[in-house]
């Protein structure tokens, strides 16, 4: 009894696979058959699809494959610090140079200032006589 | 054909792998749709959003994997159509429609499929009809299943998905996918013997 309610079960089973196998190589038969506008839809659909996953992949960083020796690949083992130290000393010294430049170009400003400074406190004529009106005239005589 | 889900030591998908599967599918993912929305224009846009979403979100996982994910991610996408349509309730309905099953029904079952076994003795299917007739009747009949039914039936011997992945897609147990899948037989090979074709 149970041998024969078993035998039926796989019987029922196999023509249930047998026949849903059919139908459905008759519904990819129509699925071959759609309207040109309609695959064409699908294909932009598709499309735009992978062109979204590929921008998304260039925004993320991958793993690259680099040579291990000959025949083989492996993926390049991720940047140690002195490496990482290594790509941003250029920068530092950029920057150093910078300021370095800019100290440089401060002390020679004071030091022209100074000397000018020197100059005119060393002189005879008093500082003061450049504000006086008359002797900014009398040195834009053309000839004294 | 098949491919089943597993964890991440697998390769992952290709660009190529995604066109490709992409390119395998969408056919039978916009009928799956229509059958299911009865709007082309809906069905595209379905169609067009579970891809996105897929690319988006999921295209770094393994080939072998985007099969189910993409089957999950279109059921998703419907049902979400059927929320933004206010026709769930329609949807519930029909996915509480379960026939009563039994020992007699199997038997009934039984004879519908050997009748509609082509190695069988029975009638050959009215020959009027044209290659695409016969087509659009079966594709009518499986429009007609119930909501949930016709999602196992396809998914089983359409997309050729095992019993626990179809369960994994859908979301319930593997004995409600046979019980989807069982019921979806039978009730095709009664319409289709009715209107005396074999599929």
């Amino acid at each position: 009894m149970m041998g024969t309610r078993q035998h039926y079960k796989a019987e029922l089973d196999a023509l249930q696979a047998r026949f849903g196998l059919r139908v459905a190589s008759r519904l990819s038969q129509a699925s071959e058959e759609l309207p040109h506008d309609l695959t064409e839809r699908l294909r932009v659909a598709r499309e735009q699809a992978v062109a979204r996953a590929r921008g998304l992949r260039e925004l993320s960083p991958v793993p690259v494959a680099v040579a291990a020796g000959p025949g083989s690949l492996a993926l390049a083992p991720p940047p140690s610090w002195w490496l990482r130290l290594a790509s941003a000393l250029p920068l530092l010294l950029l920057v150093a140079g910078l300021l370095l430049i800019q100290q440089l170009h401060l002390r020679e400003d004071i030091h022209a200032a100074a000397e000018v400074d020197a100059a005119l406190l060393a002189d005879d004529l008093p500082p003061e006589a450049y504000g006086d009106p008359g002797f900014v005239a009398f040195l834009k005589q053309p000839e004294r | 054909m098949h491919r089943s889900a597993s964890g991440h030591s697998k390769p992952l998908a290709t660009e190529q792998e995604l066109a490709e599967f992409l390119k395998s599918t969408e056919k039978r993912a916009f009928k799956r749709t229509a059958y299911a929305v009865r709007d082309e224009d809906a069905a595209l846009d379905i169609v067009q959003d579970a891809m996105i979403r897929l690319a988006e979100k999921y295209a770094d996982r393994p080939a072998a994997e985007l099969p189910l994910i993409f089957g999950r991610i279109l059921s998703n996408a419907t049902m979400d159509w059927f929320r933004r349509q206010k026709v769930r309730q329609a949807v519930v309905r029909n996915f509480s429609e379960l026939d009563a099953g039994g020992e007699d029904g199997d038997m009934d079952l039984l004879e519908a499929l050997e009748a509609a076994d082509p190695g069988s003795s029975a009638p050959e299917p009215d020959d009027s009809l044209s290659r695409g007739q016969t087509l659009a009747l079966i594709e009518n009949e499986v429009a007609a299943l119930p909501a949930r039914q016709r999602e196992a039936f396809l998914l089983r011997y359409w997309e050729e998905l095992d019993t626990a992945e179809t369960a994994m897609v859908m979301g319930c147990t593997e004995g409600s996918v046979k019980t989807h899948c069982s019921r979806a037989v039978h009730a095709l090979a009664k319409a289709l013997a009715a209107k005396g074709l074999k599929p």
